[in-house]
């Protein structure tokens, strides 16, 4: 039986090195601007960075995987499809994207280079999944994270390219690449800019010993004294409809499917993603360590430890997401 | 290409014969050139419409109005693929694809593109028009900026832009239903606690704040979106459709003030002035304007 | 960079880093003993090294917008104000001296612990999660602050403590010997701390101090 691959983040080249030396078998990172859906200060790669980031990878027989998965800005697609141009130059191992029109672009141009569908084209469906890989070529997909395992396993029957599916991390309550959530607070998007609920609008403020977060003006958490903080993404926020403050979208929480590993491998997963290409290289090194040791020993038949991750999770607290049906 | 006014599917859980009624309405009295409908924001409400739909696109059609039929956002289940599949091969008129695999099944013949598809360059609005996509509604995200790149595209290409000037913006769609959540209730028996807001459930701040609007599995912004003041700006870039999303108020009055507009009867903004008095929330016009899109740009 | 042979046992490893943390902490303290020019002087010269031995953060740092960070142990009687951009430069400054919004002051503010901000200067720890078990707040441009925190990550762990002490003359020579001997010495204080009413404890504290105190005696600025 085939392991997993595992597909891990870095937003910068030492977390690279910490991703290759902790087990990854493919890392994923973006360009140093809005061509990537993290696109956030003093994160990111530069073409150098990237020549460098593939030495090192490469050597130690990791591949290297750059998303460009924003979607191009109409009338200035230069800076995306130079992206595009510049990965297949540096000898990437895929690209990970999004828009129709890039994606024409690059099964035109660079036939060889390997195609992955970004999670932020949220296609959750059997159809979609066929469009993008009768038109471009795509060779594999990132499943939005709508979908139970049951869907999973039903959508891998029908389909004939890979599944890569989140397994850790931050978890969208929304379908990806379909929200203009942070948009309609602050200006800027994921789709547009590559940032959702972006720094340079958050603002914290004291009152008294509770801690208010603020995004562009608009109160998205107070923490109580001693209370778990999470980052004011909006959709982990409390907010009021109908009765008192409630955590209406999410909690702030971190997705961890560890415990689902045999159900994912059973639905036809073949590869498993970890997010946080905005966490420092400590939470990568730690995170794709667990997770290394865990695949590890599933693939020796052996049940899979539970490996304490928790000083690493937002709010403090897990989840399984959408992939049991209870999440809904 | 003449300017023509749309009228957005209901994207609310109204009870069906509310439903109805309001269909006869805009059949007989509204003053809008295509009518969208079907149920796209969630699966489970579209029986209640399953049983109606029949008569109002005949009630609409027998009234010189073009009837569009839009598929679900968010198709993921089974029983979602089928309804959307059902609905692509019925036959039944021109559909508004609002996912992907919706238009992957439309390839080869006319169709539309609805405004959750993300259309946000030239280049994707090339790829559409060569599948055969007639008119594409544009994301309300969408600056100025970009519109006029994509409606002067979609003129070269005989594709018809389309923008929505009326109506509160979806913003996100998700496998969770927020409705059934906020009264402790799960997605699998969420006892329809949707309709029971047929504006939507407003979502306020801790500090008290209206922000947003939560409408099942969708949350849409607490702000109404209205560019009536843009819409000569509008047609000067070449868009040629305007959408008003339904709302819990008298739609056949806004669908007036938005053709005195376009007929240049009326000025945009003496129009947007006499509109918010009739919604309870504030106008805003901020994504067109490239900022917050809660905010409003004089 | 680190020893190899250094820290033998993680135990061991944890107790020589509370030594170095508390030491370097003291070390820090004494910045503004020197006055204004020479603690001034030192900083430069730390950031210059610093600059020499991490090129690719410090380029960043540089290329970065002007603004000043400060970066205040809440533990400790001095913070550090950081100016990024093309100005780049460090300085001492008596703790709670300026918030956001005071005129000259920080654009942006991180608080907490020494111990945690010196983790977290070096790259040992993941700030977020720091940041959601409340160890950290931030005030003012968050932006700016997270904008410094991807910058210094991106660079190979950092050994401040190390780095500081090499600018420092002989404590340079002495730390890595305090280093293997940390786990035996810190028995030691510990064993003598648990047993000391409060004020004698705060002897040993001041021992600790002193042992620091060799650092402003070493230095060639001193009478610049």
């Amino acid at each position: 039986m085939d392991n997993f691959e595992l597909i891990c983040p870095a937003g910068t080249p030492a977390a690279l090195r910490a991703a290759v030396d902790a087990g990854a078998d493919a890392v994923y990172l973006g360009f140093r601007d809005e061509t990537n859906a993290r696109n956030f200060p003093g994160l990111n790669f530069t073409r150098q960075d990237v020549a460098d980031s593939v030495d090192y990878a490469h050597a130690r027989r990791v591949e290297v995987y750059v998303a460009i998965n924003t979607y191009p800005q109409a009338g200035n697609l230069g800076p995306w499809q130079k992206a595009v141009d510049d990965a297949a130059r540096l000898k990437v191992d895929a690209v990970i994207m999004a828009d129709p029109g890039l994606l024409a672009y690059a099964a035109k141009r660079h036939p060889d280079l390997r195609l992955h569908l970004s999670v932020q084209a949220s296609a959750a469906n059997v159809e979609a999944i066929r469009l993008y890989r009768d038109a471009f070529g795509v060779r594999r997909v990132v499943l939005p994270r709508v979908l139970t395992v049951p869907e999973i396993a039903k959508l891998n029957a029908e389909i004939d390219i890979e599944t890569e599916v989140f397994v850790f991390g931050g978890l969208c309550p929304m379908a990806e690449g379909r929200c203009s959530l942070s948009s309609y607070a602050t200006g800027l998007s994921p789709n547009k800019q590559g940032v959702c609920s972006p720094a340079s609008h958050v603002r914290y403020e004291q009152r008294g010993g509770a801690l208010a977060s603020t995004l562009g003006g608009f109160t998205i958490n107070v923490f109580g004294e001693g209370e778990q903080a999470g980052y004011p993404t909006l959709c982990k926020g409390r907010f009021v409809a109908g009765d008192g403050p409630a955590y209406l979208f999410e909690e702030p929480t971190s997705l961890n499917a560890m415990d689902l590993l045999p159900e994912l491998k059973a639905a036809g997963v073949r590869a498993l993603k970890i997010e946080g290409r905005q966490r420092g290289k400590a939470y990568i090194a730690a995170v794709v360590r667990a997770y290394r040791e865990a695949l590890e020993t599933f693939a020796a038949g052996r049940p899979v430890p539970h490996i304490d991750l928790q000083a690493m999770v937002e709010g403090g607290t897990q989840t399984t997401g959408a992939y049991t049906r209870a999440w809904r | 290409m003449t300017a023509s006014l749309t009228l957005g599917p209901v994207l609310f859980n109204w009870p069906v014969n509310r439903w109805r009624d309001f269909y006869a309405r805009i059949a007989d009295e509204a003053p809008v050139d295509t009518v969208v409908v079907g149920e796209i924001v969630c699966f489970k409400r579209a029986p209640f419409f399953a049983e109606a739909i029949g008569d109002v696109i005949e009630r609409l059609t027998a009234a010189g109005k073009t009837v569009w039929l839009a598929s679900p956002i968010l198709v993921g289940s089974e029983r979602e693929r089928a309804a959307m599949r059902d609905l692509v091969t019925a036959d039944a008129g021109l559909v508004e694809a609002n996912d992907m695999g919706a238009l992957a099944l439309l390839a080869g013949r006319p169709h539309a593109v609805g405004p959750t598809i993300n259309v946000y360059n030239e280049a994707t609005l090339g790829w559409m028009a060569e599948r055969g996509a007639v008119a594409v509604s544009l994301p309300a995200e969408l600056p100025a900026a970009t519109v006029a790149v994509l409606a002067k595209a979609g003129r070269e290409l005989g594709v018809e832009t389309e923008v929505q000037v009326w109506g509160r913006a979806p913003l996100a769609i998700s496998a969770r239903c927020y409705h059934a959540r906020a009264h402790g209730l799960h997605k699998d028996g969420c006892q329809f606690v949707c309709g029971k807001d047929p504006d939507g459930m407003p979502v306020t701040t801790m500090d008290g704040q209206p922000f947003l609007t939560v409408n099942g599995t969708q949350t849409m912004s607490h702000g109404c979106l209205c560019l009536a003041a843009e819409m000569p700006a509008l047609a000067d870039m070449g868009v040629s459709r305007f959408r008003l999303s339904p709302q819990a108020m008298d739609m056949v009055r806004v669908a007036e003030a938005f053709r005195a507009v376009l007929d240049g009867r009326r000025d945009g903004a003496e129009v947007a002035a006499e509109l918010g008095g009739l919604i309870d929330a504030p106008l805003v016009n901020g994504f067109y304007h490239d900022t917050a899109g809660a905010l409003r740009v004089a | 960079m680190r020893d190899p042979d250094v820290a033998p046992n993680a135990v061991a490893d944890e107790r020589a880093r509370r030594f170095e943390t508390g030491l370097s902490r003291a070390g820090l303290g004494l910045v503004p003993k020197l006055g204004r020019r020479a603690g001034d002087a030192l900083l430069a010269r730390l950031l210059r090294l610093l600059a020499d031995r991490h090129p690719r953060a410090f380029a960043a740092l540089r290329e970065m917008a002007d603004a000043r960070v400060l970066i205040e142990p809440v533990d400790a009687p001095v913070a550090l104000l950081m100016r990024v951009g093309p100005q780049l430069s460090l300085h001492a400054v008596p703790r709670g001296a300026g918030g956001v919004g005071d005129a000259g002051a920080a654009d942006a503010v991180v608080r907490g612990p020494y111990a945690r901000l010196l983790d977290l200067l070096e790259g040992r720890i993941d700030g977020d999660a720091l940041f959601f078990r409340r160890e950290l707040a931030i005030s003012g441009d968050t932006a700016l602050i997270l904008a410094l925190r991807n910058t210094l990550d991106g660079e190979e762990e950092m050994d401040l403590v190390a780095d500081a002490a090499s600018i420092a003359g002989p404590l340079a020579r002495v730390l890595p010997v305090l280093r293997r001997n940390a786990g035996p010495v810190l028995d030691r204080i510990e064993a003598a701390r648990r047993l000391l009413p409060p004020p004698l404890r705060r002897g040993i504290e001041r021992v600790e101090a002193r042992i620091a105190g060799t650092l402003p005696d070493t230095l060639p600025d001193k009478r610049a």
